[in-house]
Parts: C-alpha cells; structure tokens; sequence
C-alpha cells in the first residue's frame, strides 16, 4: 500500500535577523514551496487587531467610522494569536470582549483640556491584557518625541471615549490582519565570465561592460584589471549585461542563470510577531492547511464500495 | 448590502466536504479531486510534489474562478498506483518536509542567536 517516499530535505541558512526583520537562504526545495511560504505569511498567520468599536463620545474632527477604520491598522502585539480562538468558532462566548480565548477589550478616554492640540495615539489605548498592547515602535533610545500612532487630534473641548474589542484574524479576511509588511524570496543568480573571451577586450570595453548593469553586480579588479562579479545577488534578472555583450558581439561573454531551487527570502513584519516567528508560524499554519486537504475516511470508503461497483460494471 | 461575509473565503460552509473526489469514468487510474475553500497556495504545492511521484502521469489544478473558492485537483497514475495513494503520499511526503524544515529553522536559528 504504501509507495515510495518522495520526500524532500531542505536546508537553511539564516543570514541576518532582528526584531522585525530577517533574511535567509532556503536551499534544496522547489518555488512552490518558497511561494507557499511567502503567501502564508502575508495572508493566512494570524494576529490580532481591532475588529468591533463602540464609541461613547466623539466630538473631534474625524467620524467614528474614520477614527474606528484607524484603529483596526494599529498592529497590536500577536504573540498570544496562534494559540487564541477565531471569535466564530468559540463556543464559551460571542466575541464580546469578556472571553479570554478569543477577545481582548481596549478602552480609550481622552479630552482636550488645554490650548494646545492633544495628540491621541495608540499609547492612549488601555488593553484588558497585558500580552496584547499596541506595538511599541520606540527605538530604545530615549527619544521623548516618539509617542505611538496618532489616531486623532483633539482641540480644547473636544474628546473621544470608545470601547474596542479585539479579535483573532488573518490577513485573508482583512490586510490590518496581515503581520507582513513585505515578505520576498528571490532565486540565487549563478554568474559565469567566459574568461577566455574577456581576454579579448579592451580595459575600456571591459568598463563599459561593468557599467552597462544598472545594478553593481561587477567590478573591475584594480590589480589584474579584471571583471570580477563582486555581488550576484545585486542583478535584477534585467539582461542588460547580456544584451551588451551581445551588442560587442560577444554572445557568451557573460551567463547568468537562476538556480531553480536555492531562494533567498527578506521578510519583514509589522512588529505584530517577530520576524523569525513569522516564519515559524508560517511553517505551522502551512503544515494545518495540508492536514485539513487530507482524505476523510467516509470519502475513502464510499469509493471502496463504488470502485467494487464499477468492477461489476465493467466485468459484466 | 448584499456582499458576502469575508470569512466566505476560507470557512467551508456547513454540510460540504472539505475534499471530495471523484473517479474518471473513461480513464483507468484518473480522477479529480475538487479541495474546498483552498487556492494556489495548497494547489501549487500539491502538484508539484506529484510531479515527482515516478506513478503520476498526469498531475494539475486549477482555480476554476476566483470568486469560487475551490480548486480541482486531477490526478493520474499508471496501475501500479491510485489517485488516491498519490495523492495521500504526496501530502504526507509534504508534511515531512515541513517537519524537516521547521527543525531546521529553529536549529539554525538558534545557532544564529548564539554566535551573535
């Protein structure tokens, strides 16, 4: 019954990785998977945001459907998302904000006491839980003019009071659920020079070689004065190299090729997770996705039955 | 007024089956297998892990319209196999995989951690 394994290995290499941002190599897999990964973490890992507003008061300048359409693109810190429960598929509540499994309530009370415009930005959020709070995009630093999102700006007198209820969601359903700010994988160029036929050309054909890519992908080295590839990763697939040795009449002079199975990925977040638990969430997310296509038993079974059916049929 | 509820787009309905298949009835070994509320996220992937299978013939999907949030997935194998057996290896050749792949993720990333 079962067949052979055609599974596969690949390998990583993690390159570079901060908080909201991270680059790797996957290496030894083919673009479908790349891919999958890629449209996974734009559209289907979940986070949490803004989904349901009650305003109580609103006398500024903005109207509640502006102001509550601002509230749900602050991204909110997701970490607690993966292990939460969409509010529709909880049975303990309606997704009013009370329930711990699937909402969390935020409260926002401002008014403008003074001359001078009050800013309300997303540090005016009180959350009900302390694991889901705005993201703070203060660089550390002690930088007193970093102050959060602006939602609005109120003048003396005016004031916002609301109750937001925030829910599970993913980017699929709306982007503000979408812990992507971008996510791209590129495929590693493999860049030969015939060095033989760069021989032929003069030092000034070589430089107008070099300039001829938009982008640096070569140089000429100062000591040999020979055209070196200094960064492969910089071409843009553009084949302007190509056409300019085609151009010299030197067809050849230059092959690039796109390795089919080695990717380099550049991922970065809104802050909603971390960059590397995108990825691993990204992972997980994909790996339910591929349980939920599998054959239910009553499938397999029926066709047991009307396959032997068909055999009737067919044998006479 | 009349739009649909987002969540149309990956809730299956209640009462449709999440995989339903369906034999060919002129082509020995053929079939098509229609995954609800999945696109080419799973359809690509699926059908490129067949296409490694030496027993797949024929392997393909497609979207049939995007406002239908289905794919048809068509499956043929030579008589040493079935639709079905490669459709269920491939998933769970895909599913190792993904395994592999998050041990090696979090392997290097903590190797990654450590050195910096």
């Amino acid at each position: 019954m079962d067949g052979v394994s055609y599974q596969r290995f690949p390998r990583i290499k993690i390159r570079e990785v901060k908080h909201d941002y991270m680059k790797f190599e996957l290496r030894d897999t083919d673009s479908s998977i790349a891919n999958a990964l890629r449209r996974i973490m734009i559209a289907e890992v979940p986070t949490i945001a803004i989904d349901l507003v009650e305003i109580e008061v609103n006398s500024s300048v903005l109207n509640d459907e502006f102001i509550s359409h601002r509230l749900g693109l602050i991204p909110l810190t997701s970490e607690r998302a993966m292990s939460m429960r969409f509010s529709r598929d909880c049975d303990a509540c309606d997704g009013d904000g009370q329930c711990e499994y699937c909402s969390v309530e935020f409260y926002l009370r401002v008014k403008c006491l003074s001359d001078q415009t009050l800013d309300v930005t997303s540090k005016d959020l009180l959350s009900s839980d302390h694991t889901v709070v705005p993201v703070d995009y203060s660089d550390g630093l002690d930088n007193a003019t970093n102050k959060g999102i602006i939602i609005v700006k109120l003048r003396r007198g005016q004031e916002l009071r609301l109750r937001a209820i925030a829910r599970k969601g993913i980017g699929k359903d709306h982007a503000k659920w979408s812990p992507a700010a971008t996510v791209t994988f590129m495929y590693e160029p493999e860049i030969y020079i015939n060095e033989d036929m760069m021989e032929s050309l003069t030092l000034e054909e070589k430089q107008e070689l070099v300039d001829s890519s938009p982008t640096k992908v070569f140089a000429i080295d100062p000591e040999n004065k020979q055209v070196i590839v200094v960064d492969p990763e910089a071409y843009t697939y553009d084949d302007e190299v190509l056409k300019k040795a085609e151009a010299m009449g030197k067809p050849g002079l230059v092959e690039i090729h796109a390795k089919e199975d080695s990717f380099i990925f550049t991922v970065e977040t809104t802050g909603a997770v971390k960059a590397s638990q995108l990825v691993l969430n990204a992972i997980e997310v994909l790996k339910q996705k591929l349980d939920a296509v599998r054959l239910s038993d009553d499938t397999v079974e029926a066709d047991d039955q009307f396959g032997e059916l068909g055999a009737h049929m067919r044998g006479g | 007024m009349n739009a649909p509820d987002r969540y149309e787009r990956f809730v299956v309905p209640e009462g449709v089956k999440k995989v339903s298949y369906e034999r060919d009835t002129k082509i020995m070994n053929a079939a098509t297998f229609t995954v609800e509320r999945e696109d080419h996220t799973i359809g690509n992937i699926v059908r490129m892990q067949l296409h490694r299978d030496d027993t797949v013939l024929f392997a393909g999907y497609k979207l049939p319209h995007p406002l239908q949030y289905k794919i048809l997935l068509r499956i043929q194998t030579t008589s040493q196999s079935s639709p079905m057996q490669a459709y269920n290896q491939a998933i769970n050749d895909l599913d190792k995989e993904l395994d592999h792949l998050k041990n090696q993720f979090e392997g290097e990333l903590a190797k990654y951690t450590r050195d910096y």
